[in-house]
């Protein structure tokens, strides 16, 4: 086993089972290049040293709004981008520093659904052809048997496996964003990072897909990254979530303390900004002032301190870590234990 | 409700392909009253945008085509208009913001030099008066600095900061009706909060009516008076706020109430509408909304039900309708086979 002095815990991880992921330190920074010999003017900080272990068979939920940096972290866990510095340990194994072929077979484990269901298909190739690339670049089944292995997995995602000889064009939205579960499962993955998976479709089907990730995780024992900017969908899948700003966690914890109890002002105006399907609730409201800074000049200190409705002079220095306030509760807020 | 603004009785905007005519919106009637925000919910492809551009006339024409009803703003029927008359209402009486702050703003125009271009153009005010007077609607949608960002470029601005420029354009001219096709679809969160605050907050002063366009029933929740949800081209409940959300006599309305998770409420699964948003190519016959709902009988295969008044001021397109309102068919519980409470 590994040991996992820095990142935070991992709440139920007795009754989910031992570590499949651990994320130390991530970084990924990308140059901002400028004039006729391109030099490297700066650098936009989109992960600046993420944290985190996720337990076999568990949900965790990375929520942030856009360019928080949740998307690259889960393409740098992937290797689909490469990581500037840390670690990410998959079963132990060191992801980046895997060569060509181990990466191959690590991606086997490795999986991932992308939000937008009409471009991550490829439009020549029929959704057969397209499961059956990836059992053939595996290595994993051929000819009958991967038709066989096709039809059954279109079966598993609520399609029929007459729908094999048909191309993407011919899908709706959800059915498509199925078709890109079902391409993920081909290669039996241990983990499933779900980039957005619902943001595209509408909302009838949001739900749709919703229980569709939630049965094939019983049924599969799946373990998931779920990324979302939706914080109800987020809450609604995830056991633990993480929420981002700036390229950096500021509170990770179980999904009902998180929203029962936020323990960051982050955490707490972004849930009171979603609206809630309720005419009747007068809820109070924490309008954040000013925009998302740019992750090419974050603000020294606290990077959230000039929207900050409870920032003091500190948080304009210092930087706060995340640490734990309480049992598996994760709070990067220097005045976190005065929230309550 | 107050006298309407604007009325729309019995729209129809068919869009003619080679695959026959497109019944885009079929038989759209609702009314906006003064002061008033509605609300026009639905899916993709329900309408609801086609809905709104159809008031301002902004349909492309071919393939698209008014092919019947009346618009009625303050009495006068746009749809009978000359066009010169129509460019004096739109975007002074009537103006309308778009999704996207990014491809709906100009590019090599500076940010002041669009909102003055409505405001020369319909209130025949001097370049320098139009400049103050684009200053001050910057100021009014709550932009930093304004007489500097005047002479910004889109480009210069974020997302939301663009999306006010969007709104003081259309405000410039103190229109009586704003239409707000998906005003905050394409923000984040807590800019969203922002701008519906801002929405909420020019409404009250301005006095002006909003013709909300959404998918977003929260977004709906707490902006509307009234709400219109519409499905496969068609309003098919329209009510007040508080009775689509706490009485929806239409499945469709209760089975997307029933499909958003809500926070703090844990449930084990969603509740679904089963099947796929219909392409409006080939909208089914019947009750569109037959092949989905998990009432169905066999009569809503065949009639298309009418949208009738159910309770004061309630209507609502099923022929199960009755039977709801007098409490033998619970909707709650016909999705609920869809999903199970945990805990």
């Amino acid at each position: 086993m590994i040991e996992s002095t820095n990142a935070p815990g991992r709440e139920g991880s007795a009754k989910t089972g031992e570590l499949l992921l651990s994320v130390k330190d991530l970084k990924k920074y990308f140059p901002i290049r400028k004039g006729l010999f391109a030099n490297t003017v700066g650098q936009v900080k989109a992960v600046d040293g993420v944290s985190f272990d996720v337990a076999r068979g568990e949900v965790l939920g990375l929520v942030g709004e856009s360019g928080c940096g949740k998307t690259t972290t889960g393409r740098v866990i992937l290797r689909l981008i490469e990581a500037t510095a840390g670690q990410v340990l998959f079963e132990g194994k060191d992801v980046l520093a895997l060569g060509k072929r181990d990466l191959r077979a690590i991606r086997r484990e490795m999986q991932i659904v992308f939000q937008d269901p009409y471009s991550s298909l490829n439009p020549r190739l029929t959704v057969g052809s397209m499961i059956e690339e990836a059992l053939a670049i595996h290595k994993l089944a051929s000819g009958a048997k991967a038709k066989e292995r096709v039809a059954e997995l279109l079966t598993l995602v609520g399609l029929s496996p007459a729908h094999a000889r048909r191309y993407p064009h011919e899908f709706s939205g959800g059915q498509r964003q199925r078709i890109g579960v079902a391409r993920a499962l081909a290669v039996d993955p241990k983990l499933i990072i779900a980039d957005e998976p619902v943001s595209a479709l509408d909302v009838s089907i949001q739900a749709q897909i919703l229980n569709l990730l939630k049965d094939l995780k019983k049924d599969l024992g799946l373990t998931y990254i779920f990324i979302a900017h939706d914080l109800a969908v987020v809450e609604h899948i995830s056991d633990r979530v993480a929420v981002m700003y700036l390229g950096r966690i500021v509170e990770l914890a179980g999904s009902r303390p998180l929203y029962a109890e936020p323990r960051h002002p982050y955490t707490r105006a972004l849930l009171s900004a979603i609206p809630v399907a309720e005419p009747s609730r007068q809820k109070e409201r924490i309008v954040l002032t000013g925009d998302v800074p740019s992750p090419a000049k974050p603000p020294p200190g606290c990077p959230f301190h000039p929207r900050c409705f409870m920032a003091k002079e500190r948080c304009k220095t210092d930087v706060p870590l995340l640490r734990e306030i309480k049992p598996d509760h994760w709070s990067a807020c220097h005045f976190a234990e005065e929230m309550s | 409700m107050a006298t309407p603004v604007l009325e729309v009785r019995d729209l129809k905007t068919y869009f003619y392909t080679d695959d026959g005519a497109v019944k885009a919106v079929d038989g759209v009637s609702f009314e906006v009253g003064a002061g008033e925000t509605l609300g026009i919910v639905g899916e993709s492809g329900c309408g609801k945008s086609v809905t709104s551009l159809s008031i301002l006339r902004l349909i492309a024409s071919p393939p698209g085509k008014i092919v019947g009803g009346e618009i009625r703003f303050e009495g006068v029927n746009l749809l009978d208009l000359p066009d010169a008359a129509m460019r004096k209402i739109r975007g002074n009486e009537i103006s309308m913001i778009f999704q996207e702050p990014m491809t709906s703003l100009n590019p090599v125009y500076t940010c002041g030099d669009q909102i003055m271009e409505a405001v020369i153009l319909h209130q025949k005010v001097g370049k320098k008066e139009a400049r103050q007077r684009a200053i001050e609607m910057l100021r009014l949608v709550g932009i930093p600095s304004p007489e500097q960002r005047v002479d910004e470029y889109p480009h210069q601005l974020s997302g939301g900061m663009r999306q006010r420029v969007m709104i003081a354009m259309a405000l410039s001219c103190h229109p009586r009706v704003l239409i707000a096709d998906e005003p905050t679809t394409a923000l984040d969160v807590t800019i969203q909060a922002q701008i519906l605050d801002l929405l909420n907050r020019l409404q009250a002063e301005l006095g002006m009516s909003i013709l909300l366009i959404t998918h977003d029933l929260g977004v709906v929740a707490e902006t509307c008076d009234r709400v219109a949800v519409m499905y496969a081209g068609q309003i098919v409940e329209y009510a007040n706020v508080d009775e689509i959300f706490h009485h929806p006599r239409m499945p469709y309305t209760a089975g997307l109430l029933g499909s958003i998770p809500v926070l703090g409420e844990h449930h084990e699964r969603l509740k679904v509408i089963p099947g796929n948003v219909p392409n409006p190519s080939e909208f089914p016959s019947g009750c569109k909304f037959h092949p989905r709902c998990p009432v169905a009988i066999d009569r809503c295969k065949s009639e298309n039900p009418e949208l009738l008044e159910i309770r004061p001021g309630h209507m609502a397109r099923c022929l199960r309708a009755g039977e709801v309102e007098a409490g033998t068919l619970d909707l709650a519980r016909a999705f609920a086979g869809t999903g199970e409470v945990a805990s």
